[in-house]
């Protein structure tokens, strides 16, 4: 790890190095959420279990579990079946914080390669529609094939820039979620090349495009809906002062709290370098990877005032 | 990608119902045309959805693909016919389901009589299988969905 990045991590009130690279070195948990869209939980569970594998449930995600023990679940006949979808078990934490609701209209707007996507349709039971966007053709093959292995029926896809999406569609959707793209910070253990090619300018530069993001997601909102911000980073810079500029910008932007039994997190910074925030982005969600010795997470749960 | 004509639907039906014994394919959804003969199924809310937005590339999943005579289903398409499925259906023990998500031909005691077969492992459908003249039934298994042989 450069020490620019060291010295940028010190920074960061409320974090502590020595666990974080800690953390960092531990691989992260092997977790999967079962996908009652083709099978009852249990019957999934069952057939997991008959084969050996030991697993406890995810406490803040529903139909997500943890292995016990390392095994490669990825061969497995019910995860090429579709019946299980593997994904991190923080990672489960923003689509819980979007809570759809069936008959639902909602924008994945960043969604390969569809682990929140599939999520989002899991908890709508098929009815309503996901509208499931990414701007690259490349990452929508990933996202097509996992949306295929899940069995969804009632889903989108579409390509484009997310930038551009109030250029077509205004006040529509229900709730949206944008799982934006980031410098990766809370998840070097499956990528150590992260923390290596580190530097601030990547940093500034993509904090630009998530607020264009995120304003843009949030023209797309219905008045009264809801609206996730989140990345797998730990960045002030990519975060908490990208909620912040849609809240100097939209009055009819509010900050609200995020319940989730059993996620260990922190308050979201409400002070940076010289800058103070708005004392609302105190409700988002800061994740440290040593909170659950799993990935790294900020969430923010943002309404659009009626 | 288009919906299917009402002649289009009927015929697909009409297969469905020959090498299936399926008696109503795909109720309440609209079947969508998407290139090479290959069908796919969503939701109607998701099709009228989809005229209000731009980019559009996908909807909902593949179900079938038109071939010859016949009708090939992918797993899914036969997942969401389930027990509609009444004939051609070849039971699999977890071995072989692990097989045929290899798309490794599959040899069983009594060769089916028709050429096109739907497996089943407990209760999931696994998709159709074509049975070769020497009896093995070769599991039409996309290569990004197989089981990887190391």
């Amino acid at each position: 790890m450069s020490d620019d990045l060291k010295n940028y991590l010190d920074m960061i009130p409320d974090l502590d190095l020595e666990l974080l690279l800690e953390a960092y070195e531990r691989p992260l948990p092997e977790a999967f959420r079962v996908n009652t869209l083709k099978l009852p939980e249990e019957e999934t569970l069952q057939r997991l279990r008959d084969k050996g594998i030991k697993f406890r449930p995810v406490p803040w995600a529903r139909h997500g579990y943890q292995a016990e023990e390392d095994i490669d679940l990825g061969t497995t006949l019910e995860h090429m079946l579709g019946l299980i979808y593997l994904q991190g078990p923080v990672s489960m934490a923003p689509v819980e914080a979007l809570d759809p609701k069936p008959g639902e209209i909602i924008l994945d707007m960043c969604a390969a390669p569809g682990s929140k996507t599939t999520q989002i349709a899991q908890l709508m039971s098929g009815e309503g529609v996901v509208v499931a966007n990414d701007i690259s053709y490349e990452r929508v093959k990933a996202l097509s094939s996992n949306i295929q292995k899940f069995g969804i029926l009632n889903i989108v896809i579409t390509v484009m820039d997310g930038r551009r999406f109030p250029r077509y569609i205004k006040e529509y959707f229900d709730r949206v979620l944008i799982d934006a793209p980031c410098s990766s910070l809370g998840i070097i253990s499956k990528d150590w090349g992260v923390a290596k090619s580190w530097s601030y300018n990547v940093v500034e530069r993509l904090s630009k495009l998530q607020l264009q993001l995120l304003k843009a997601g949030f023209e797309t909102l219905k008045p009264g809906g809801t609206l996730i911000y989140s990345t797998c980073t730990l960045t002030v810079e990519e975060n908490e002062m990208i909620v912040n500029k849609l809240l100097e910008e939209r009055d009819d932007a509010a900050i609200k709290p995020i319940t989730l039994p059993g996620l260990k997190h922190r308050p979201g910074v409400t002070e940076w370098r010289n800058m103070k925030f708005d004392p609302s982005l105190r409700y988002t969600m800061r994740i440290m990877p040593y909170d659950n010795w799993a990935e790294g997470f900020y969430i923010a749960r943002i309404v659009k005032e009626a | 990608m288009r919906p299917l004509t009402s002649g289009e639907r009927k015929l697909l039906e009409n297969r469905l119902k020959r090498q299936y014994g399926v008696e109503k394919a795909f109720r309440g959804l609209t079947l969508i045309m998407a290139g090479q003969r290959r069908i796919r199924a969503c939701t109607r809310e998701t099709y009228e959805l989809s005229k209000k937005l731009k980019k559009v590339q996908q909807l909902g999943v593949y179900v079938a693909k038109l071939r010859d005579e016949e009708v090939i289903l992918s797993i899914e398409g036969s997942q969401i016919l389930g027990d509609e499925i009444k004939s051609n259906i070849i039971e699999l023990d977890e071995h072989e389901a692990v097989e045929w998500m290899k798309a490794s031909p599959i040899k069983i005691k009594e060769k089916p009589k028709s050429r096109y077969v739907v497996a089943k492992h407990g209760k999931i459908y696994l998709g159709s299988g074509i049975v070769s003249r020497d009896g093995k039934i070769y599991p039409q298994i996309a290569k990004w969905r197989r089981i990887p042989e190391y």
